[in-house]
């Protein structure tokens, strides 16, 4: 049996994913980066073996990505998020033409060809505006756990309107709703709304085109669903594996590498 | 993963050259106050330097001064003195780094620049240019005159505009001759515009020359060699010369198949000023993906050669009031520049566009998201859109910008390998 | 009459679209058209010369959602320049048959080329207004370009500008411009007779309705507005430069006040207050209205005056009005207003005259960080 592993490096958390030869999840694992950006890959790597129950050389080929997949230094090469989780969205929904990314640090917009290649993508990485950052911050002013942010807007009858998407000033802008009175739904249930509008932008410049699957960590945060839908005017795909997309993509570019390099026999048992 | 692409070691005799030339037109500009030679400041875009040099008076650009700067790693602490003076961090790069290197003592008498005797500030297209020329004019004290260009922005040149612009130059000329003391002379200024022609021809016939398969120099990167020349030295017989050594240097190299790296797999057209903080940055970020520019936008912000225009002796002020009028790109709209990068693409057969946004410079980027759109949508040219800035090193994030760089030339790979297996023989 | 019911009238016009306002006018006019005209100033006798309305286009303020025209331009430029596009895309101009704009900066005339790329139904124009003060061909050069606009209305909408429609159409302008000159005179006089809330509800109603009705408002408004009496209230007089674009949210106008300032003067709305006097009378009305541009302009950021230094102008308003100090209010990413700022500073600063800084953005919907600058500012002047 050939596997392929994935290991995606982002600035807050490294994902590890491993698929067998018929292109199933064998391993997830998801830590912390921390300071130590290699390492972080590294035993990201040797847990997602430990769970597959797999010594590290019996997996065919490792790719690193993320910002950090150059430290990836034990993986065969290295191919960009984008292309990833555009490949990860399309394995687990075959008819996926954009990917919305949501992560920490940056949000993406994927235009995904019939195959899963990449077609045109845009990205806000520059500015915390509109991104998991600008959620993280509303949740520490609200007092509400980032698990939990998602319900509660789903609660709001009223969203507020929110002066500016900017992270910095979004701690004042809230503080000044509630002092207003304003519920914490409706402050929480405007700050979804600010960056479902902000992200629609950013998925009009690759251009809306169904089926859309919406991936990353925010992905998990059913108010963003929400919030998102309305504004696009349309479903979204999201799996209970979206924190793992870019791995896993990443794991089956490894899969075909490995699968290319073994001799012919086990590559057809492979399939 | 990019294959192993490499630079082919080359520094010809054009960057020498060019290098040479430069300086010692630097070095004139230094001398112009020990040796009373009264100096015009000016600007690069669609520029009257022809006009100048025939009255005798030394051009010197603030933007050249401040892309060397950059360059060198020196913008930086000049930008943050202009902001502690009261500009902001939206403010154009280039105009802090100016004010702030007079604040510095950079420039001023018996400073390594010296002020300006006059400030002409050729107004074509950018209004940043009139309030950086404002400014300069009120902290070097010197005169400024305004040289109002209208936009273009009907189908050929109206009247009422060229007479308006020629208008101005005579002014201008009027003016000159009050400071130097010398009697304008309407021949002299043929002659310089003769030697225009020949550089414009040849500049011209050099950017041709990247129609080869491969381009035998880098349209963007290398571009800058060039810039230096055609729009500051133009109507010098000196540049003139030059540009006949470049044709001859990348005819031969033309002729032998090379080009600046070990292989060329992309050709690209790039649109924007380049981050001059980081340019051998940005530059090896393409590379290492075999990627070369046949073309850019920016080169031609002083003059578009490449179609034909040229300087006409035998109409000096008019033909002057044409090149400022239509014939460079600050001038032209936005979507004026969608046409000339669609005959870039056609006509030099890129296989991409790539748009570097920077901060500084709404008038190139403002709205490069319609741009963006123009081509990927209706024209379906791969397109990447980078952003920084082209004189402040803080807004170049390397990590992002190889990020954005590499996913696509990913894309354009794995489109380049099913173009490639479709091709073959069953 | 009193004030009140000629002041909700105006916040009645001015929360429409212009769209709105422009279908609404030509259902009542068969066979007109509309105008919008982009900041700063434009002729608008022109348009109304050719018996059309001619309407300001502000951008979306703080009713319009940018869900397409930030895919088209960058997040570091003016918010005025992406809520107009947006306009054009929600269809909220649809009504509007003409655009004008102009070189007031470059974001502006990147604008006037990608809407017109966008939107081909429309007619839209770029004027290149002169940036140059003294050449003799200036004031030439200028008719020619108002002539070539109005050619421009002939050929695409069919509807000449005949010299003498021109001439009646500046009287008239002329006329609405001195009640506004009056109206800001008063608020000199007497601030606690007009707050500037009210004062702008009356300025932009005036750039969407026909001149002539706004002149008759004016006139009852004059007449009304003395008549509230009062005494000032003990605050800083203040002249508020930079909102010549993009407009403060009217929030943002009461909040300077309610701060502890009188606004004694300032730069809103400034395209449609452009002449310092009136249009010279005789001759040619084209040329006439070219030489108030040059020759009659208020101090501003758009348009190079070589005669005098730039912080002159607003040392000068200064003065004029009895003020105290400035502030500077320029929109987030505004250009001329920033580069113009460190210029008028300098010039403050030489005479001796106090000011702050804030930017604004049309959407803005909670003020406390505005509110604070201008408390801590005004008690910074009031214990001197």
């Amino acid at each position: 049996m050939i596997y392929g592993a994935g290991v995606d490096v982002g600035s807050t958390q490294t994902k590890a994913v491993i698929v067998d030869g018929a292109r199933a999840i064998v391993a997830r694992v998801l830590i912390p980066t921390g300071a130590n950006v290699s390492r972080a890959g590294e035993r990201a790597f040797v847990e997602a073996c430990g769970q597959a129950g797999l010594a590290r050389e019996a997996v065919g080929a490792v790719i690193g990505t993320g910002y950090g997949r150059y430290k990836v230094t034990f993986g065969d090469t290295q191919i960009t998020e984008i292309t990833c989780h555009a490949r990860g969205a399309h394995a687990v929904f075959p008819a996926t033409r954009t990917v919305i990314d949501m992560g920490g640090q940056d949000t993406k917009a994927i235009k995904v060809a019939p195959d899963g290649s990449v077609v045109d993508f845009s990205m806000n990485d520059k500015c915390a505006a509109g991104t998991g950052r600008f959620l993280s911050a509303a949740a520490d002013v609200t007092g509400v756990g980032l698990d939990e942010i998602g319900a509660r807007a789903l609660a709001a009858r009223a969203p507020v309107r929110l002066t500016s998407v900017c992270t910095v000033f979004v701690e004042s802008d809230i503080m000044s709703y509630l002092a207003q009175r304003k519920s914490v739904e409706d402050i929480l249930g405007g700050v979804h709304k600010a960056i479902a509008t902000r992200t629609m932008s950013l998925v009009r410049r690759v251009g809306v085109e169904p089926e859309i699957t919406f991936t990353g960590g925010v992905s998990r945060n059913v108010g963003m669903v929400r919030a998102l839908e309305e504004v696009l005017g349309a479903p979204l795909n999201v799996s209970a594996d979206g924190h793992y997309m870019g791995a896993l993509g990443a794991a089956l570019f490894a899969l075909e590498r490995a699968q290319a390099a073994a001799p012919a026999p086990a590559a057809a048992a492979g399939g | 993963m990019p294959p192993q692409v490499t630079e082919r070691a080359y520094q010809g005799r054009v960057h020498e050259r060019s290098r040479a030339l430069m300086s010692a037109w630097m070095d004139e500009v230094r001398r112009s106050e020990a040796e009373g030679q009264p100096t015009a400041a000016l600007m690069i875009s669609g520029n009257c330097v022809e006009l100048l040099r025939a009255c005798h008076v030394l051009p010197m650009f603030p933007e050249v001064t401040a892309l060397q700067n950059a360059i060198r790693h020196k913008s930086l602490p000049l930008i943050l003195k202009a902001e502690q003076a009261g500009y902001s961090s939206d403010n154009c790069a280039y105009v802090k780094a100016d004010i702030g290197m007079f604040l510095d003592g950079g420039m001023g008498p018996g400073a390594p620049i010296p002020f300006p005797t006059l400030t002409v500030c050729n107004y074509v297209g950018c209004n940043v240019y009139v309030k950086w020329f404002e400014h300069l004019a009120d902290v070097s004290g010197s005169r400024l005159f305004m040289l109002d260009v209208p936009f273009a922005r009907t189908e050929t040149p109206a009247e009422a505009d060229v007479r308006y612009v020629v208008g101005q130059l005579r002014e201008l000329i009027t003016l000159c001759e009050s400071v130097t003391g010398h009697r304008f002379d309407i021949d002299e200024l043929r002659v310089i515009l003769a030697d225009a022609a020949r550089a414009q021809e040849g500049y011209a016939r050099c950017k041709h020359l990247t129609k080869h398969h491969p381009a035998p120099f880098d349209a963007y990167f290398d571009s800058i060699n060039m810039m230096g020349p055609i729009n500051v030295l133009r109507g010098t017989p000196e540049a003139a010369r030059f540009f006949d050594e470049a044709v001859a240097e990348f005819e031969s190299l033309a002729a032998q198949g090379l080009g600046p790296l070990s292989e060329e797999r992309f050709r690209t057209v790039i649109e924007g000023p380049p981050p001059y903080p980081y340019y051998k940055s940005f530059r090896n970020l393409m590379s290492r993906w075999g990627a070369v520019a046949v073309q850019s936008t920016y080169s031609t912000v002083g003059g578009i050669w490449e179609f034909g225009f040229r300087h006409d002796p035998r109409r000096p002020l008019e033909s002057i009031a044409e090149q400022m009028l239509y014939e460079n790109l600050t001038n032209r709209s936005i979507v004026a520049r969608y046409a000339q990068i669609r005959r870039y693409v056609e006509e030099w057969q890129a296989d991409a566009l790539i748009i570097h946004s920077i901060k500084s410079c709404r008038l190139f980027s403002a709205g490069q998201g319609d741009m963006r759109e123009y081509f990927t949508r209706e024209l379906g040219v791969p397109t990447l859109l980078v952003e920084s800035d082209l004189e402040d090193p803080r807004y170049y994030a390397e990590a992002q910008i190889k990020n954005r760089i590499d996913a696509f030339f990913e894309a354009l790979e794995h489109r380049k390998l099913v173009r490639d297996t479709a091709g073959r023989p069953a | 009459m009193t004030a009140e019911p000629i002041l909700d009238a105006c916040r009645a016009l001015i929360a429409e679209p212009p769209g709105a306002v422009a279908r609404a006018w030509k259902a009542a006019h068969p066979g007109g058209r509309a105008v919008a005209v982009y900041p700063v100033w434009a002729p608008a006798e022109l348009i109304h010369a050719a018996g059309m309305l001619p309407l300001g286009l502000f951008g979306g303020g703080t009713s319009v959602e940018l869900t397409h025209a930030d895919a088209r331009f960058q997040s570091f430029v003016c918010s005025i320049a992406k809520s107009s596009l947006e306009l054009g895309f929600q269809g909220r101009l649809d009504g509007v048959d003409g655009l004008v704009f102009s070189n007031i900066c470059d974001v502006a005339r990147n604008l006037g080329s990608i809407y017109r790329r966008n939107f081909p139904g429309v007619f839209v124009e770029y004027l290149h207004l002169p940036q140059n003060s003294t050449s003799p061909g200036v004031i030439p050069y200028l008719a020619a370009e108002l002539r070539r606009l109005a050619d421009g209305f002939a050929r695409v909408l069919g509807l000449p500008v005949g010299e003498a429609a021109l001439a009646k159409s500046i009287e008239t302008y002329d006329e609405l411009r001195a009640r506004l000159r009056a109206l800001y005179a008063l608020r000199i006089a007497e601030p606690q007779a007009v707050a500037t809330t009210e004062l702008y509800a009356v300025l932009r109603s005036a750039t969407v309705a026909p001149p002539e009705e706004s002149i008759a408002r004016l006139d009852a408004l004059l007449a009304a507005l003395p008549r509230r009496g009062g005494r000032p209230r003990d605050r800083v007089r203040v002249v508020v430069e930079g909102a010549f674009c993009e407009q403060p949210p009217l929030g943002l106008l009461e909040v300077l006040e309610d701060a502890g300032c009188y606004v004694v003067e300032d730069d809103l709305v400034l395209g449609w207050r452009w002449f310092t006097g009136e249009v010279e009378a005789g001759g040619d009305p084209f040329e006439r209205l070219a030489r108030a541009y040059v020759d009659r302009a208020v101090p501003s950021s758009t348009r190079h005056e070589g005669r005098r230094h730039r912080a002159d102008g607003l040392i000068e308003k200064v003065r004029r009005s009895r003020a105290d100090a400035v502030i500077f209010l320029p929109a987030k990413f505004c250009e001329p207003a920033l580069f113009d700022y460190v210029l008028m500073k300098q010039g403050l600063d030489r005479a001796g005259i106090p000011h702050l800084l804030v930017e604004f953005e049309e959407k803005m919907w909670t003020f406390e960080r505005t509110r604070n600058e201008i408390e801590t500012f005004v008690e910074s002047m009031l214990f001197e």
